[in-house]
């Protein structure tokens, strides 16, 4: 019996190996879950620290302040150092050499603007009476060293922030080293496995029969080792986070002792008040442990049902691959492919590089760009578990639902050159303004260079494909060169006639001009080179028979070379739409989007919001929406395509 | 009526010839600019009230002296030599891997009926409508973080010929369609292997739309600053168009360097481009009809 053949007779193989995907799966997943929570958990001790000693030195005056920012500091060997911002103040350092009080220096600036980030995020959380921005700031750029910072306020106002450097690579105050990996247990479905096989005499079944014996056997095992080991591993998963609330609890009761014992805060003695230390990056409290450090199991389930919600979806999930895959070797879909895949090995063979090579660097990064668009991401917040940058589709709503386009003032309408719906329109007409002025111009030149018994044809044509064959990215600088509002070439000759010098890239309309001359000049070679091949395969006879007839040259035009010419004019302008569209090149060499943002074409904001404003998943909502509005107008423009050819 | 032809053909060359200063003016610019010698973006000073004559000299595309200065300092002086050494090696590398996985994935496609196939296809088209700011992050992390090849030519290569595979397939393809298929039948019976059948008559008959597709893979690679400049951190490891950026973007203005620097750069791609370029419309728009 062959392979196929016994692909074909047998589920051992089927039962095989979905068992071994589901499995595999399952246990990235677990892992992938269990780091997850080794995350959250040192950031939540790093937190719970900082909130400690944020509340600490909340109504001190400065010198109190700095006395209880070092105290605390010495008495627990993982925080490293602490600092607290107040304005342009720095108002306490555990460093020395920072002689804190004083004013911040010039290079400190970033604490400032981070100050003022947490102030705008908390106005914003209060003011909408929703929590949307982030008011903890953790940032963990070698692992284990955790950077927090945290509202400081002083008299219930916000005040500044607190920094808290904070190493979790040292033991636990709990002592318990509760992310010990343990080795995963396979042996008992491997057993189970092994029992079924024996059951089941060695699956023989029909892949014609609907149903049989050896299918309902072959998927009941299925399930029962995947939920079983499921299950188990999910029981573990609670224990971990169960020590892991404990170890927290124990680290909370241990600090709170201390600040107790040095009266800087009193540690409530019954359970009842709210526990403000451990909390969320909104600064809510978390709830999971009482303020006198006792841990409710009930809160606690709650909790890991919660957390385990997510991860219990994906696992049903991967229960449903492994099912149908087990489902596909059941009904011989896996024998046939297997044959296919014998047959044609060649044809596979030799697309297989170049298919791998797209899904690894295209399709993988695609999928993982849209994944990243239903997230949060900064450069600020990379660090945080998957599962805290989730927002669902916030950024969409953001983008499409921002509908300020314009304010209208006493002075006028002012647009609001920030808003996607502004962006999309500058868009829309940089596309319109090139394709024409490519198209008008490439078919005046190719009409003129099609004239019979013109001299100098080819030296024309040569010259006229130059700015074609230049690479875009230098016609754009050499561009922005001559438009250089003091030297450039272009305000030059506008001076030769007397006329003002024009500053190109201050006005909207004036900046907006600069990559249209720029882009027209680098792509009417392309349509003149397209329309003049079509013009050449009219065939001469036609004409003459026309004027024989009696056409006039407007009418020749209208009824020959018009219609000749569509086959081949409109995909050209279809593809240059969608080059224009994306030309990045231009507008971000030439203008820069000047002024103020007004000349961004979408692609260039795209990538302004990601390596200027470094907000990686607003960015990648944008380009989201990009990718979208070009696949409408693929699916519009193949529909017209196909209608035109009718004719 | 050979009377009135003439004078059509006057205003033709009216027309044509004022198209053609434009179209060129920008290219006698830069030349003027790399053979001046000197780094500000006007060509000559004007003196404090220029009169009309004196402006007409300012926008000649003639620089005031000429020197080749800034070539030779473009290379000694600047680092220019070695980016156009990383540009090439990479530009290299990008052409001969991309054509290389190209040839045979177009060549199973036009000759081979699989299941997949169409999907197949489908799936390259579909790729050039994803933007290219989706990718760059997702792209930055996967080279750059996963697989630690930043700042390396490695790194860049496997990017550039994947980005030129969907073109060069549906391009190499649309070829290798035309090639009659008695051919390769009558070699089939004469013995010969896939393979050899691949290399002894495909590939030799589909020479001029190889040439094509190195060339685009080639500019590919040649012409591209953005993922460049994010994935070569050091400035040892530009290539030449984030080096030539570097000369007059953000804080330093040094538009002679510019200028030498583009010309040698494009030098190259302009006289492959005008070599090549009958061949380029034909499979572009082959290509986008079907």
């Amino acid at each position: 019996m062959n392979f196929a053949e016994h692909l074909k007779r047998s589920a051992v193989l089927g039962l095989a190996i979905s068992i071994l995907i589901t499995l595999a799966l399952s246990t990235w997943m677990f892992r992938a879950e269990e780091s997850d929570l080794r995350l959250q958990h040192r950031q939540r001790l790093a937190v719970m620290h900082a909130n400690a000693l944020a509340l600490a030195v909340a109504n001190t005056n400065v010198e109190e302040t700095g006395k209880r920012v070092s105290d605390i500091q010495k008495l627990d060997p993982r925080i490293e150092s602490v600092i607290i911002v107040g304005g342009m103040q720095l108002v306490a350092s555990t460093r020395a050499e920072d002689a804190a009080p004083r004013q911040l220096g010039r290079e400190e600036k970033a604490l400032f603007d981070l100050s003022d980030q947490i102030r705008t995020a908390r106005e914003t959380n209060r003011g909408e009476d929703v929590v949307r921005k982030k008011t903890v700031q953790i940032e963990e750029k070698t692992i284990g060293h955790i950077v927090v910072t945290v509202p400081y306020l002083s008299d219930g106002q916000f005040a500044g922030i607190l920094q808290m450097k904070f190493n979790t690579t040292g033991p636990d105050v709990s002592g318990a080293d509760i992310f010990s990996p343990a080795p995963d247990s396979y042996t008992l479905p491997a057993l189970l496995f092994l029992a079924a096989l024996l059951a089941g005499s060695l699956f023989r079944m029909s892949t014609e029969r609907k149903v049989d014996f050896t299918k309902l056997l072959a998927l009941g095992v299925f399930l029962l080792i995947a939920l079983f080991f499921q299950q188990q591993r999910l029981e573990r998963l609670e224990r971990t986070v169960t020590q892991a609330n404990q170890a927290i609890a124990a680290n909370y009761l241990a600090a709170a002792q201390q600040y107790d014992r040095l009266g800087y805060l009193a540690l409530p003695r019954d359970n009842s008040s709210v526990n403000l230390w451990d909390t969320d990056h909104y600064q809510r409290p978390l709830g999971l442990i009482a303020a006198d450090g006792s841990v409710s199991a009930k809160t606690q389930a709650a909790y890991f049902d919660k957390r385990s919600g997510f991860l219990k979806r994906i696992l049903g999930a991967i229960d449903l691959l492994g099912a149908a895959v087990l489902l596909m070797f059941l009904y011989g879909y896996v024998a046939r492919t297997f044959a296919a895949l014998k047959e044609h090995a060649d044809a596979y063979t030799y697309v297989a590089p170049a298919m791998i090579g797209m899904l690894v660097l295209v399709f993988f990064p695609f999928a993982y760009g849209i994944t990243l668009s239903f997230t949060d991401t900064t450069l600020f917040n990379e660090f945080l578990p998957f599962q805290d940058r989730l927002i669902g589709w916030a950024n969409f709503k953001a983008i499409l639902g921002d509908v300020n386009l314009y304010e209208r003032t006493a002075g006028g309408i002012i647009w609001n050159y920030q808003n996607f719906y502004w962006t999309l329109l500058v868009t829309v007409a940089w596309t319109i303004s090139n394709v024409t002025i490519g198209v008008t111009v490439g078919f005046l030149l190719a009409m003129a260079l099609n004239t019979e018994g013109l001299r100098g044809k080819a030296i024309y044509r040569v010259l006229l494909i130059l700015p074609w064959a230049i690479p875009n990215y230098i016609t754009a600088l050499v561009w922005r060169g001559m438009f250089h509002p003091q030297f450039g070439v272009i305000n030059q000759v506008l001076q030769m006639f007397g006329m003002q010098p024009v500053a190109w890239f201050d006005g909207v309309f004036s900046s907006f001009f600069t990559g249209v001359a720029t882009n027209g000049w680098l792509s009417f070679p392309f349509m003149m080179v397209v329309i003049l091949g079509a013009l050449q395969s009219i065939p001469k006879d036609m004409y003459e028979a026309a004027e024989v007839e009696g056409a006039d040259r407007w009418q020749r035009l209208r009824y020959i070379t018009l219609p000749l010419l569509r086959p081949t004019l409109i995909p050209a302008i279809v593809l240059s739409v969608v080059w224009t569209f994306n030309m990045f090149n231009i507008i971000f060499l030439v203008s820069g989007g000047e002024p103020g943002g007004a000349n961004e074409i979408l692609i260039t904001k795209a990538y302004k919001i990601a390596f200027e404003n470094y907000q990686y998943a607003y960015a990648a909502a944008y380009s989201t929406v990009i990718f979208m509005i070009l696949l409408v107008y693929g699916i519009f423009q193949t529909r017209i395509t196909k209608a035109t050819e009718s004719f | 009526m050979a009377d009135i032809k003439t004078r059509n053909h006057v205003w033709l060359h009216v027309v044509l010839i004022s198209f053609t200063v434009l179209a060129i003016y920008p290219v006698l610019w830069v030349l003027a600019l790399s053979f001046s010698g000197q780094q500000s973006v006007g060509l000559i000073d004007l003196p404090k009230d220029p009169s009309f004559l004196e402006r007409f000299r300012g926008i000649l595309p003639v620089p005031a002296h000429w020197s080749v200065k800034n070539f030779t300092e473009v290379w000694t002086e600047q680092d220019f030599g070695r980016w156009m050494w990383n540009s090439l090696v990479v530009s290299l590398m990008t052409t001969a891997l991309g054509v290389f996985l190209a040839c045979i994935a177009a060549y199973a496609f036009s000759r081979f009926r699989f299941p997949g196939r169409n999907v197949g296809m489908l799936m390259f088209l579909i790729s050039q409508m994803f933007p290219g700011t989706l990718m760059l992050i997702p792209l930055f992390i996967i080279i750059v973080k996963w697989m630690g090849l930043g700042n390396t030519y490695v790194g860049l290569v496997i990017v550039y010929a994947t980005t030129a595979i969907p073109f060069c397939v549906w391009m190499l393809k649309g070829y290798f369609d035309t090639i009659p298929y008695d051919i390769e039948e009558s070699a089939i019976i004469d013995g010969a292997s896939r393979l050899t059948i691949f290399l002894r008559i495909i590939l030799p008959l589909a020479k001029p739309a190889i040439a094509i597709t190195a060339l685009f893979s080639f500019m590919t690679a040649w012409n591209e600053f953005i993922l460049a400049s994010i994935f070569m951190e050091s400035e040892a490891n530009y290539t030449a168009p984030v080096g030539l950026r570097f000369f007059v973007g953000g804080f330093t203005s040094q538009w002679g360097y510019f200028a030498a620097g583009s010309v040698i750069v494009s030098l190259p791609v302009v006289a492959l481009f005008l070599q090549l370029q009958k061949y380029l419309i034909s499979g572009l728009t082959a290509g986008s009809v079907k």
